[in-house]
């Protein structure tokens, strides 16, 4: 957190002739603003209550969306960033606060949820942040900060279609998946046209069986599953499994072999993307190519978050990798394994949420991947039992977001396995009959589809069944829906919160001789994040941060030799960067000072020094000098 | 009672019109004429597309596949019979279908059922000598469709997609606002002050052109030449001389007093460098124009409409100018395409294109069996390794943009490339406009390797043939900015165009006849040969249940079920077209299948005893022998089924006897051969008639009806 301050800081030396004063132009951060108090504890969430114990549908959600707007207009704004293929809205809601400037004007959070389409639990995620954001502006300093700092630009659903017949209609856990674009799965040349089909009408499409003698699998001894015969020889009655519930639609024999859905829309962005993965070609999506250019317009986006499930993981982008052939890489992976697992067991001894990759990127790149390392660590404190991965490539959006953005992005996948309630043995992993108990225990029984005979139009008589049902599997069964949301709310504000900010901490004057002094200006950004990617700079897409000074008529910059040694002329073991004009650029690392040295002459007693730090993520700070006869 | 009689014969007035209008034996005989003299821009255009599309209904449809930054809409001309496609989706029923109702896959249209070509014009808004192409190919397909019976063929059996103006808005400004655009349009704020598009060039003397403005400059570059006092002739870097200098500039001025001329122009991205292949640099930083591959509107409707119109098989993509062809590939070295593939290219296509343009072909070309022979030759010789690989280099008339001398590939994201590489098409791009072929009456110039001469030559053709209207004569102006000076020069139109007129007409007659032989090289799908042989009759059917116990076999006849018989059926599908059903790069693409066929009939009343409701064949070898390409075999089928596919096949049950697995009904193979033999064995209740429908993404869709005897 913000804590040294320049006007706390005084120059004491007692050579000094003039007096100078400081006028502060900004107030100072750390002094925490709210509006409301907060009695009991109350944080304001039921200013504007959401439940958040089952799956919305598309109208649900996106009314939601515009009520909340609708009572916090002074913080959001929702806008349809365009139509998708089957022509539903993409609802987009952008929070900031309105009085503390534009919402381009400041560092941007993007977050997306479900690109996937059977992913929803990447909505109620999205639209858990935004509801955290706009209803404690008011009653909790650290999102009060945020929220005046930075944007957050909320995209809760963004393959709308498919999510909102993933949770309106019956499905598999896995379906659907892509955008509708129509597609020829089975290369029978129709398109689209044998899809799954909820055979019995119990509103879940299960798996289907079929009695058989050469069957693989039998019913389990408690008729809950089927499960795989062991013995060759065991005398049971046998079923061969056929597949999810479906007809066969175009009596070709065979059963949903060209469902829905096209191109994967997470092998649909520029970066990396190929044909073989992301036939057709990239973009080609309306719900992904709207997004996109969403992206594109608004370069002040710093970081995106982009949702998925499942398995808990913190996917990164990492920057490109020196290039090495592949037994050099070999070579230095088992040159450095030893060394790395000794150092990052070290490192685990003091926190376990240490992490360490092995990884060389190229040169130029090296900020990014420290500040990715620290941050994915954080994050592995933050979401406990997550685990961070690298990632990138393939056409995948969060690829796209740092390699032709310039912005660090992340993929999430959510939810996994229920090991923190489930797993019994302690071996990390949840069985097949771990899971069932926690089904009967957890979830008091809710969740499974028993096995049952079904009569068939095209198979005859089958049994339907022993599968878990599509919110218990692959999203968190509505119960943990705000336990999984809540975490990965605090990590996306975490990432906001270390987004740069530039100030100049620090001001000295030391006079040289006659009427001449060395100036000298400290900045700082005591935040994460550098002031810009070492990839939006490759790109061309940031303008560096600016040092500008201006004077009163009789104050002069004289400009100083080049070659002047960098070295502080106030504390000489110290470095500094002489400024030869009234304009210097530079660029702050996350957690960086910089420290300038101006030569300045000046005429008669009095006169004024501004100076100017811009950045174009990091904001503005700017600090006057005033020369004053001593009293 | 009279009003009443008044509305009744106005509604019968009304049915007479419309029959007229509706009668095809009356449109075809309607013409709707079109001139060569001068260019038709994009207005004409599309008001000719308009007219032709109402005139003739029954070959022709107009479709918008995109629209323009500036809201014009880009036109295709579909060209096809419209009423003889077959398309599958047609005689598949399907049942039980998800109560969702999802309703994404739109109805096939019956041309997609053709073998398609796509023809296209002006990519580059200043470069459209390829609309007027386009509008001449319309024309005589359009005029020749009820007269000259290989016309006729021509467009029963293909589509022809023709895209006269891919740029509306390029071509627009080229044509209509006399200012060349090779770029699309775009709104956007070049030079960040807050305005939008406000600095373009300027017509300063209101003349309708943007041409040029000398003036008098210690520094210029520029000399007036000393034979034709209206040139002006650049000098080298360092040249010295002791003539007056000038300095040559766009009509332009500072229209928003920023200090600078034409900073902020309407010009945006080049549409034929936002294709997706190699779009992007060898170290992942963009390389192409745009955004991202497809971000002009332009691209993005090409991609969309070659995406769902995957019978395309031909492609070009005209340019001006030059008069040669560039084939596919210029981002990557020839190694990257199929040998195959490049036989087909060279040696038929550029054969034929160097014949027509009426350049000298390669003898290797000549003497394909004699490849091995000149690529040894050229091992030594050449410092081209490429074309030792080949056997030849490539003619100045058909060749790469690859640089394939120095091993470096030209630029990013071209669209020739992408439509090879990405959806497996015979794409080239024709670059048209070769003067000192295209003029029939063109005088010799003496080579001397500098433009200046051809540029005086062509002045003075143009001063003689076409009164000097192609040229601004010089007259004093003065700029606020520069001062005194002239606005003159070249129209900018036809600086890089086919002279209107007799030139233009042979350059479109000329790649009229090249299109026309690519046409009919196309693949075509037949089914011929339908056999059919009753194996077993019966007239009072019934149904039936086995008992087993041991080796006691009891069986029990249930109710009576009528009419049953065991049908074989047998077809033989063939390709009657030259070329294979895919290239050997379409066939490794996702996007792509395999040729099927499908035997149809009522599925209440029909069971498959053997072979499967639909059967895939492969990759259909065409009837011509590929000259230089020795293997005869087309390259396999399909490899890249989805991945979905192949897990699908690997778990999927059938849960009926007849999977095809026993020996007679495996096929060969999947191999070079243009046909298929295909059989099923059937059970058929009562009378239901049965269908064969071959399906072919590119070679077409053919219904056959199966006759029982």
């Amino acid at each position: 957190m913000k804590s040294i301050k320049s006007h706390h800081k005084k120059a004491t030396a007692g050579w000094i002739v003039l007096v100078f004063l400081m006028t502060v132009a900004s107030a100072p951060l750390f002094a925490q603003k709210k509006n409301q108090k907060s009695p009991g504890g109350y944080h304001g969430e039921l200013d504007f209550p959401i439940s958040w114990k089952s799956y919305y549908s598309y109208a649900q959600w996106t009314q939601i969306m515009h009520d909340i707007q609708k009572k916090y207009s002074h913080l959001s704004d929702i806008q349809s960033i365009g139509k998708t293929r089957m022509g539903r809205h993409q609802y987009l809601i952008t929070i900031t606060a309105k009085s503390t400037g534009k919402h381009e004007q400041k560092p941007a959070m993007w977050v997306d949820g479900a690109v996937h389409g059977n992913e929803v639990n990447g909505i109620t995620c999205s639209l858990y942040l935004m509801w955290y954001l706009l209803t404690r502006y008011d009653y909790d300093p650290y999102v009060h900060d945020l929220v005046d700092r930075c944007t957050f630009y909320i995209l809760p659903g963004l393959n709308v279609d498919a999510n909102a017949s993933y949770i309106e209609h019956p499905n598999t856990a896995h379906n659907p998946r892509e955008p509708f674009r129509p597609e020829d799965n089975d290369g029978d040349g129709l398109y689209d046209e044998d899809r799954t089909e909820d055979v019995d009408g119990d509103s879940e499409i299960s798996v289907m069986y079929i009695q058989h003698q050469d069957g693989e699998y039998k019913l389990s001894a408690d008729q809950r599953r089927f499960v795989r015969v062991q013995d060759p020889e065991e005398k049971i009655t046998r079923f061969l499994r056929i597949g999810s519930e479906g007809f066969d639609n175009d009596g070709d024999g065979f059963i949903n072999e060209d469902d829905i859905g096209g191109p994967d829309p997470n092998r649909n962005y520029p970066s990396g993307w190929n044909l073989r993965v992301g036939n057709p070609y990239p973009m080609s999506e309306p719900c992904t190519r709207n997004a996109y250019e969403f992206m594109l317009d608004h370069p002040n986006i710093f970081a995106g978050f982009h949702y998925h499930n499942i398995g808990r993981l913190i996917m990164f982008v990492t920057p490109p990798r020196q290039e090495r052939s592949q037994i050099q890489r070999a070579d230095q992976y088992l040159r450095n394994r030893e060394r790395y697992e000794e150092y990052l067991k070290k490192k685990r001894e003091q926190n376990k949420y240490a992490q360490v990759f092995d990884i060389q990127v190229r040169e130029g790149y090296e900020d990014d991947m420290d500040v990715q390392a620290k941050i994915v660590q954080m994050g592995a404190r933050i979401l406990k039992n997550y685990r961070p991965v690298p990632t990138g490539g393939m056409g995948q959006a969060q690829a796209s977001t740092y390699d032709m953005l310039g912005a660090y992005g992340y993929l999430i996948e959510l939810w996994g396995p229920p090991v923190f309630a489930a797993d019994e043995n302690d071996d990390g992993r949840v069985s097949d009959e771990e899971y069932l108990k926690w089904i009967d225990i957890e979830l008091n029984g809710e969740g499974w589809v028993k096995p049952h005979e079904w009569e068939h139009p095209d198979l005859g008589p089958i049994w339907i069944g022993g599968t878990r049902k599509k919110h218990v599997y692959r999203t968190p069964p509505a119960r943990y829906i705000e336990m999984e949301a809540l975490k990965n709310a605090q990590f996306v504000m975490y990432c906001a919160s270390q987004f740069p900010e530039v100030d100049i901490t620090d001001i000295q004057v030391k006079p040289v001789s006659h009427d001449l002094y060395w100036l000298q200006v400290e900045v700082t950004n005591d935040h994460l994040y550098p002031t810009a990617s070492d990839r939006s700079i490759k790109l061309g897409r940031t303008e560096k941060d600016r040092l500008q000074i201006k004077t009163s008529s009789n104050i002069s910059i004289v400009p100083v030799l080049k070659g002047v040694p960098k070295l502080s002329p106030i504390d000489n073991r110290q470095e500094c960067i002489p400024v030869r004009s009234d304009e210097i650029e530079f660029r702050l690392r996350g957690e960086d000072s910089l420290k300038f040295c101006i030569l300045i002459q000046t005429k008669g007693q009095k006169g004024w020094i501004d100076i100017n730090i811009w950045s174009q993520h990091g904001g503005t700070d700017r600090q006057r000098i005033e020369f004053k006869p001593r009293p | 009672m009279r009003s009443a009689n008044q509305t009744n014969l106005k509604s019968l007035m009304v049915l007479i019109v419309l029959f007229v209008v509706l009668s095809p034996l009356h449109s075809s005989a309607q013409k709707v004429s079109i001139q060569f003299d001068k260019y038709h821009g994009y207005t004409e255009t599309v008001h000719y597309l308009e007219r032709i599309s109402k005139a003739f209904p029954d070959i022709t449809e107009l479709v918008e596949i995109g629209k323009s930054n500036m809201g014009r809409p880009i036109w295709v001309l579909v060209v096809s019979n419209m009423h003889n496609g077959v398309t599958l989706d047609r005689f598949v029923e399907l049942r039980n279908m998800r109560k969702e109702g999802v309703n994404n896959v739109k109805p096939m249209k019956s041309y997609q059922g053709k073998p398609g070509h796509w023809i296209c014009g002006s990519t580059h808004g200043n470069e459209f000598t390829g609309t007027e192409v386009c509008l001449y190919i319309i024309d005589r397909l359009i005029t020749g469709y009820g007269s000259e019976s290989e016309i006729k063929k021509l467009v029963d059996h293909h589509t022809f997609y023709i895209c006269p103006v891919l740029n509306p808005d390029g071509v627009f400004n080229s044509v209509e606002k006399g200012k060349a655009q090779r770029a699309n349009s775009q709104n956007k704020d070049d030079d960040r002050d807050g305005k939008t598009n406000e600095d373009g060039p300027d017509d300063l003397n209101g003349d309708g052109f943007i041409t040029s403005f000398r003036y008098p400059d210690p520094q210029g570059r520029y000399v007036i030449d000393d034979q034709d006092s209206r040139l002006m002739t650049r000098l080298g870097d360092h040249e010295e001389t002791d003539r007056m200098r000038y300095s040559v500039i766009r009509e332009d001025t500072d229209n928003d007093k920023d200090g600078r001329r034409g900073e902020d122009p309407e010009d945006g991205v080049d549409i034929n460098r936002n294709f997706p292949e190699g779009w992007f640099k060898e170290n992942g930083l963009p390389g192409g124009q745009g955004k991202y591959p497809t971000s002009t509107p332009e691209a993005h409707a090409v991609a969309e409409f070659f995406t769902n119109h995957r019978n395309i098989i031909m492609a070009q993509f005209y340019h001006t100018s030059g008069g040669f062809t560039f084939r596919p590939m210029g981002t990557a070295p020839h190694t990257k395409m199929h040998p195959m593939d490049v036989a087909v290219f060279d040696l038929i296509m550029g054969k034929k294109y160097l014949e027509i343009i009426g350049d000298e072909i390669p003898e290797a070309w000549q003497n394909p069996e004699s490849l091995d022979r000149f690529k040894t030759e050229l091992k030594e010789k050449s410092k081209n390794k490429y074309a030792a690989m080949r056997g030849y280099e490539l003619p100045r008339g058909w060749r790469v943009s690859y640089n394939e001398s120095r091993d470096r590939r030209y630029s990013y994201g071209m669209a020739t490339d992408w439509a090879y590489m990405q959806y497996g098409m015979y794409s080239i791009t024709t670059e048209l406009w070769n003067f000192r072929k295209d003029i029939p009456d063109f005088p010799e110039i003496k080579d001397t390797g500098r433009s200046s001469d051809s540029w005086r030559a062509l002045l003075k053709y143009q001063d003689e043939k076409y009164d000097g209207k192609f040229f601004v004569p010089w007259k004093q102006y003065i700029h606020p900015e520069l001062g005194e000076g002239e606005i003159g020069g070249w129209i900018p139109i036809y600086r890089n165009n086919a002279f209107p007129g007799k030139p233009l007409v042979q350059v479109c007659e000329k790649h009229w006849k090249f299109e026309h032989f690519r046409a009919s090289l196309m693949p075509r799908i037949e089914i011929t040969d339908v056999q059919t042989r009753v194996l077993f009759s019966t007239d009072n059917a019934r149904t039936a249940s086995v008992f087993r116990q041991g080796n006691h076999v009891s069986i029990e006849k249930g109710e009576p079920k009528g009419k049953f018989r065991i049908i074989e059926i047998s077809a033989t599908i063939e390709n009657k077209g030259k070329l294979a059903t895919h290239l050997a790069r379409g066939s490794e693409l996702s996007g792509n299948r395999e040729d099927v066929v499908w035997l149809i009939g009522d599925r209440d009343k029909v069971t498959f005893i053997q072979g499967t409701p639909f059967q895939k064949l492969g990759v259909l070898a065409g009837t011509m022998d590929i000259p230089g390409y020795n293997e005869r075999t087309t390259p396999s089928s399909p490899s890249s089924r989805s991945r979905a596919m192949r897990r699908f096949y690997r778990t999927q049950y059938y849960p009926r006897e007849w999977r095809p697995e026993s020996e007679e009904f495996q096929q060969e193979p999947e191999a070079s051969r243009p046909k298929r033999n295909v059989k099923w064995l059937i059970k058929v209740q009562g009378n239901t008639p049965l269908k064969i429908i071959a399906t072919s993404q590119k070679g077409g869709t053919q219904m056959a009806e199966v006759p029982i005897k």
